[in-house]
């Protein structure tokens, strides 16, 4: 491989890998943020066990999609450098309000929620939360609007030969962002819902003393799975409007699209005409379980499938019909400077990423007792005891 | 517009500088001073409040490279291919030891972490002086010239510094010293020093590379309503952990 098809297996990896987390995090963070409401309202136990164990899943989760998307945030400048002379005066400007104000604000609260626990008024704690929430969708926003740039470089024009921000309404408005955008955040619905369902599932399978508690998360994931697949698939469809023309003639990026589509179409009967009318008995009806814990990753899959639909498509541009992949490569990359930055990335990321799914798995195999996130102060034995 | 986001951009730098540093600085002492598990138990969770507040500076300081300096952006980055790369996996396996280390009980499991935690924080404070160096040398030197090493040397011995006067300020039992606020203030603004010292160096050339009018106008005017939040916000996670009763808690998440 030469060294563009290295860099482009470097960011379509480390890409993917990103978004498999990113994905589960904008789907469990309104979750997490509604159970948080209830507690907060009614100051239940109940209540409380479910915001530590499926918030602790969500910020589990949350730890390697920051991580991984470091590493997406610098690759521009390392592999990238072309397109940042040709249009980063434009593309930089969405970026720039990601890492700037909305990623800047959800770390910033997620770290006060994680580490306020008992200790900020309870209100103020909430609505740590669901700042973390409303950012993760500003983020979300902004890098779809960038992506959108690329698809169709809409508010700019080229001027000497570089591209230049003439209306940034229309970048914002780009007729690929307004529904790429919701299309993506209820994919996330469905996932972090299918993720209950699958995780809900598994311990009722199991039987044990927290089936109430499964009971009703495999409820909210069953609903919050058939409104998130049903406007995914809505937002699916109304994308096709304002596609590229001749995007998908290529097997390369139709493969992947007609994949989303025939399965992403088949998980929305099962959902919504299926799991839904009979929310009240699946969780009782033992015999499904397994299936509805076989379903969960096929979301991840379909979103990756998605993802490969819309960058494959764009090729061989890196902007549509104005810089091609090749010339928007750092000039100078070598074979053997991505080789090393590749196989580094690839194998401490991917490595993490098995852990961290490992941990959550951990975690759901446990239950939720003994749970880290909002654990109270330890009780430490006196010291003439511990001589 | 220029000197105003040139003020942000240095602002931001520095910020990360005098903040992140005493984290990884205490993520350095931690083989030092941490020497039971105990001991670096609570090192971590003296920081652990802070970090994710912290190390969201550097995120913004790459956005805003791209944002306000695409063109410094590209060459700032691939002329430091080699030393970006491993800083960003420092980077990434300190992050991943912080969120790691408490997930399973076990003295094996968090030991290797705290590896990790110190070998990233290692990484990233030595890196940095390598980095700044080669900034201030516009980028033409080799990555391991003399200098830019004892640069790294220097920077981290800083952030170690800084970190033990953090430690000093909240957790004065483990650190094995007492030090005010103010101290920290002060070891705060010598560890941002390098960092200022370059960005001050390169006034006029960033000045001359910075992006569009246009550009900055519309970046200004989306950022500047949600500014006062992120002021709060930062000002409300040292208001809720200063040092008082109590204030490093354990077991804390990280």
């Amino acid at each position: 491989m030469d060294a563009l098809d290295l860099a482009r297996t470097q960011f379509a990896v480390t890409g993917s890998l990103h978004f498999l987390f990113v994905l589960l995090t904008l789907g469990l963070a309104p979750l997490v943020a509604i159970m948080h409401t209830r507690w907060t309202r009614s100051g239940a136990p109940e209540h409380e066990r479910a915001v530590r164990f499926w918030g602790q899943v969500y910020v589990t989760n949350y730890a390697v999609g920051i991580v991984t998307g470091l590493v997406m945030e610098f690759q521009f400048g390392l592999s990238w450098s072309g397109l940042s002379r040709y249009a980063g005066d434009v593309f930089g400007a969405p970026l720039a309000m990601e890492t700037l104000v909305a990623f800047f604000l959800e770390s910033t609260f997620l770290g006060l929620w994680i580490f306020g626990w008992g200790r900020l008024p309870k209100w103020l704690h909430l609505a740590c939360i669901w700042a973390v929430t409303l950012t993760a969708y500003a983020s979300a926003w902004f890098i779809m609007a960038a992506n959108s740039f690329l698809q169709n470089p809409a508010g700019a024009v080229e001027r000497g030969g570089r591209m230049e921000l003439v209306d940034a309404a229309a970048l914002f408005t780009n007729k690929t962002l307004v529904f790429s955008f919701p299309h993506v955040i209820s994919a996330g619905l469905f996932t972090a819902g299918m993720m209950l369902v699958g995780a809900s599932a598994y311990r009722l399978r199991r039987g044990g003393e927290d089936a109430a508690f499964f009971t009703r998360s495999m409820r909210t994931g069953i609903v919050t799975a058939a409104l998130g697949i049903t406007l995914t698939v809505g937002f699916g469809y109304a994308q096709f409007g304002g596609i590229q023309e001749g995007k998908f003639k290529g097997d390369t990026a139709a493969t992947p699209l007609a994949l989303m589509m025939d399965v992403g179409n088949l998980m929305f009967f099962l959902a919504v005409f299926l799991m839904l009318p009979l929310v009240r008995f699946l969780p009782r009806w033992r015999w499904t379980h397994r299936l509805l814990m076989i379903l969960t990753p096929v979301p991840f899959v379909l979103a990756v499938c998605g993802w490969l639909a819309r960058e494959l498509g764009r090729q061989p541009w890196m902007v549509w019909k104005k810089l091609t992949v090749a010339d928007a490569m750092s000039p100078g990359l070598t074979p053997g400077m991505i080789t090393v930055s590749l196989v580094g990335f690839t194998a401490v990321l991917g490595l993490l990423a098995l852990t961290d799914y490992a941990l959550i798995a951990r975690l759901i195999r446990r239950g939720p007792r003994d749970l880290d996130l909002g654990a109270a102060a330890e009780e430490r034995p006196a010291p003439a005891l511990s001589l | 517009m220029e000197l105003i986001w040139y003020a942000v951009f240095t602002l931001l730098l520095s910020g990360y500088f005098a903040l992140e540093g005493f984290d990884l600085g205490v993520g350095l002492l931690m083989p030092v001073i941490g020497r039971t598990q105990e001991t670096r138990d609570r090192m971590v969770a003296a920081m652990a409040p802070f970090v994710l507040a912290n190390e969201v500076w550097l995120v913004a300081v790459a956005g805003a490279l791209f944002g306000v300096y695409p063109h410094l952006e590209g060459e700032a980055l691939f002329g430091l291919y080699p030393l970006v790369v491993a800083m960003l996996l420092a980077w990434v396996v300190r992050d991943a030891g912080l969120w790691f280390r408490r997930r399973i009980d076990g003295p094996g499991w968090r030991r290797f972490w705290d590896v990790t935690i110190t070998a990233g924080s290692l990484g990233l404070s030595f890196g940095w002086g390598v980095a700044l160096y080669a900034a201030a040398t516009g980028f033409g030197s080799s990555l391991l010239h003399p200098l830019g090493l004892l640069l790294g040397v220097v920077v981290t011995l800083l952030f170690a510094w800084h970190g033990w006067t953090f430690l000093g300020w909240r957790a004065p039992e483990t650190a094995g010293i007492t030090r005010t606020g103010r101290a920290l203030a002060l070891s705060g603004l010598a560890a941002a020093l390098p960092a200022l010292a370059v960005l001050g160096g390169a006034l006029p050339y960033l000045l001359d590379h910075s992006a569009p009018a246009s550009t900055l106008g519309v970046m200004g005017v989306m950022a500047l309503p949600f500014a006062p939040v992120m002021v709060l916000a930062q000002v409300w996670v040292w208001r809720f952990f200063r040092p008082g009763r109590s204030a490093v808690r354990t077991p804390s998440f990280f």
